[in-house]
């Protein structure tokens, strides 16, 4: 942590239960990137019942199994006013697979139950057949700028989006969103969703630095994020690029 | 009991001569052809041609059959129990080679010499519910609830499922051994004829604050926050709902770990007992006391069955020793981010790891998903200053959190013998390395041991 205190609060919410495929990766890669640039972090764990911190600069929920997601529902809901006033003073909304389905308006299960989401995205997801599963290579564009994402999908649910949401990216190779219209993902202003684990920030630093941005926006005043030194994300990176299916 | 040789009973009808034959022939041809190991096929072979010989080859074992199942520890307490049952004058059978899926559980009947009394073997979750109707064993032991290989089971629950939909499958009578400090598996198992064993809480264990390698900690009944009096490992620990009634037990078999030196063993107490285990790590203490229970359901004396434990050394892929460049070695099977949270706690404590190796894969055996290697505890490798070493087809992933858990590796090399040559050289005068490895790549630093010259595999099993 740098001498001027804290720059950055990222929260992890629910991570005690929403972290099913790695997702602490993504808070670490948020966390570590912003401290080798000399910002202070400070990363909070926000559970059940508990109040998100004052000056909330990022907010990360990752995926969980039906089960804890269903736990997490009666909570997340109670919560929708707090996350909403967040992100409209600024903060970046980050959901991750059951995260992302969360930020949507409502996610309809196999029988037909509807759970209400956040409505933080305009998205809906609803319950299909069979599971999309393996790995993926996405063209993302994120506040104008344009990068590609690699990454692993594993949902049961299809999602669809609204005509306020626009989609992270399309997918060259995986299914995405919906396994029909080869898209990725979805933002809306500050909020941003994607199915990809990986976990996706670690091997995909210029994703990551684009949501560091975005929450750092008032603090760079429009200059850039310093350069890191990322040959072994790029390594990472690349090396997924060529794995199959 | 009966003791009919099982020659003399169900398995002795023509059917299954001429199908063990032909699936015995199908399995030589597969070793002579190096296709594989001719572990499973046979059995696939063996059931297509005559359907019901599990059921019956099951039923012939005169003192029954044991199942061992859940996500981690299965190999090392089957393996233990079959030591203990041996020790005791009792013939046993089993698949030691840890090929668990029917086919592979075919397999092992198959090959069950006629004089073996009881079965041990060890059963995959997703299998688990289909051979207990088949097999109807008189005992039924349940390890732990990880996450494990989540793109082909998809959530820990399903496998908790699949475990509860295997004790409703028992017979009647049949005892469920189970561990007490699981609370997804103790809940089911509670409804059972079960006996519990655990591990008292370490001391200085973080009593509260969750782990990254833990599974969610909700209530198994009302899915209100747990809270937990101690851990052992990951979510392993005692633990109580902050809203409804629901409790973890004192398990009845429950160990103490009364010292620990890291790699070379564990000194555990359990009913009085005191057992000097010959491998090391809180995951062992587990599964003596899981062995020590089944073996007492069994029929056999507690003191002679801890005496037996001590004679007990690994198996295959846990925890093997090996020396390569000149500098001895361990060998480490790691599948989940708990199994692997041990594993380090073990290499971290011991003093003459001078280098850690870590391979990760990405084959269907490994998971092709990996982004557990996040939930695993390397921080704790990179705070004890260890040089590490990136390894197998994903060593560049590898490397990425090995970076982020504080220090960059040394080196990254997804072949064996480069890593291995890299450790070496990182791990100073008379240091030792240890390899953390998923189970392709484990497979692959074993190839590069036995090819190379200036490496020596030991198989201590």
């Amino acid at each position: 942590m740098s001498g001027r205190g804290c720059d950055l609060v990222v929260v992890h919410l629910y991570a005690d239960l929403l972290r099913t495929y790695g997702d602490r990766g993504n808070v670490l890669a948020l966390a570590r990137r912003a401290e080798w640039r000399g910002f202070g972090v400070r990363v909070c764990e926000v559970g059940r019942g508990e109040p998100l911190p004052p000056k909330t600069d990022i907010v990360l929920m990752g995926g969980g199994t039906d089960r804890v997601q269903e736990i997490v529902g009666e909570d997340l809901l109670s919560r929708g006013g707090e996350l909403l006033e967040a992100a409209a003073a600024g903060a970046v909304v980050i959901g991750i697979c059951g995260g992302y389905q969360f930020l949507g308006r409502r996610y309809v299960d196999a029988r037909g139950t509807v759970i209400e989401g956040l409505g933080i995205l305009d998205v809906e997801t609803i319950a299909g057949e069979g599971r999309i599963v393996g790995n993926v290579r996405a063209e993302a564009t994120l506040r104008d700028e344009r990068f590609e994402l690699i990454g692993f999908e594993n949902h049961g649910g299809r999602t669809r989006l609204g005509p306020d949401a626009r989609p992270l990216a399309t997918v060259p190779q995986g299914q995405g969103n919906n396994g029909g219209d080869r898209t990725e993902g979805a933002v809306q202003g500050t909020a941003v969703g994607t199915y990809l684990h990986g976990p996706v920030l670690p091997a995909n630093p210029r994703f990551a630095d684009e949501l560091l941005r975005m929450a750092l926006a008032e603090r760079l005043g429009g200059e850039p994020l310093a350069p890191l030194d990322d040959a072994l994300e790029e390594a990472a990176h690349s090396a997924a690029r060529s794995r199959r299916r | 009991m009966d003791r009919t040789p099982a020659a003399d009973r169900g398995t002795s009808s023509a059917r299954d001569r001429v199908a063990r034959g032909a699936a015995r022939a199908t399995g030589a041809l597969l070793r002579r052809t190096g296709a594989g190991g001719g572990s499973a096929l046979p059995g696939t072979v063996l059931e297509r041609l005559s359907p019901g010989f599990v059921e019956r080859r099951a039923a012939a074992f005169g003192d029954g059959v044991v199942i061992v199942s859940g996500t981690n520890g299965k190999t090392t307490t089957a393996s233990m129990l079959r030591t203990i049952l041996r020790a005791s004058g009792i013939q046993t059978a089993g698949n030691e080679s840890g090929s668990n899926l029917r086919r592979g559980v075919a397999s092992a009947l198959m090959e069950a010499p006629a004089t073996a009394r009881m079965a041990v073997l060890e059963v995959d979750e997703a299998a688990l519910p289909a051979l207990v109707r088949a097999m109807r064993p008189r005992a039924l032991v349940l390890t732990n609830v990880f996450r494990d290989q989540l793109d082909r089971y998809w959530e820990t629950e399903t496998i908790a499922r699949h475990l509860a939909d295997a004790m409703d499958a028992a017979p009647a009578g049949c005892r469920v051994i189970a561990n007490a400090d699981d609370p997804l598996l103790w809940h089911r198992a509670r409804e059972h004829d079960v006996v519990g064993f655990g591990v008292a809480s370490l001391v200085g264990a973080a009593a509260t604050g969750s782990r990254a390698d833990a599974e969610p900690e909700a209530c198994p009944r009302c899915g209100e926050t747990l809270s937990y009096a101690g851990r052992t490992i990951a979510h392993l620990g005692r633990a109580r709902c902050t809203a409804c009634s629901w409790a973890s037990v004192a398990p009845e078999y429950e160990a103490t770990v009364v010292s620990s030196s890291g790699m070379s063993g564990i000194v555990v107490k359990i009913r009085g007992h005191t057992i000097h285990l010959g491998i090391g790590g809180v995951h062992n203490a587990y599964n003596a006391a899981a062995a020590l229970a089944a073996a007492a359901v069994l029929g056999v004396s507690e003191e002679r069955a801890a005496k037996a434990l001590e004679e007990f050394r690994p198996r295959f892929g846990r925890s093997e020793e090996f020396s390569a460049e000149g500098h001895a070695g361990w060998l480490f099977l790691m599948k989940n981010p708990a199994g692997a949270g041990v594993v380090i706690r073990e290499v971290t404590e011991d003093e003459r790891v001078g280098a850690v190796v870590v391979a990760v894969s990405d084959q269907i055996a490994d998971g092709r998903d990996i982004s557990w290697i996040w939930d695993v505890d390397f921080e704790r490798l990179e705070a004890a200053g260890l040089p590490t070493v990136a390894s197998g087809r994903r060593a560049a992933d590898v490397a990425v959190r090995l970076k982020y858990a504080g220090e960059s590796p040394v080196g990254v090399d997804p072949e064996p013998r480069g890593a291995l040559r890299t450790a070496a050289s990182a791990a100073g005068q008379g240091r030792s390395i240890a390899v953390l490895a998923t189970y392709t790549a484990m497979l692959d630093v074993r190839k590069a041991l036995t090819h190379s010259r200036r490496a020596r595999l030991e198989d201590v099993g």
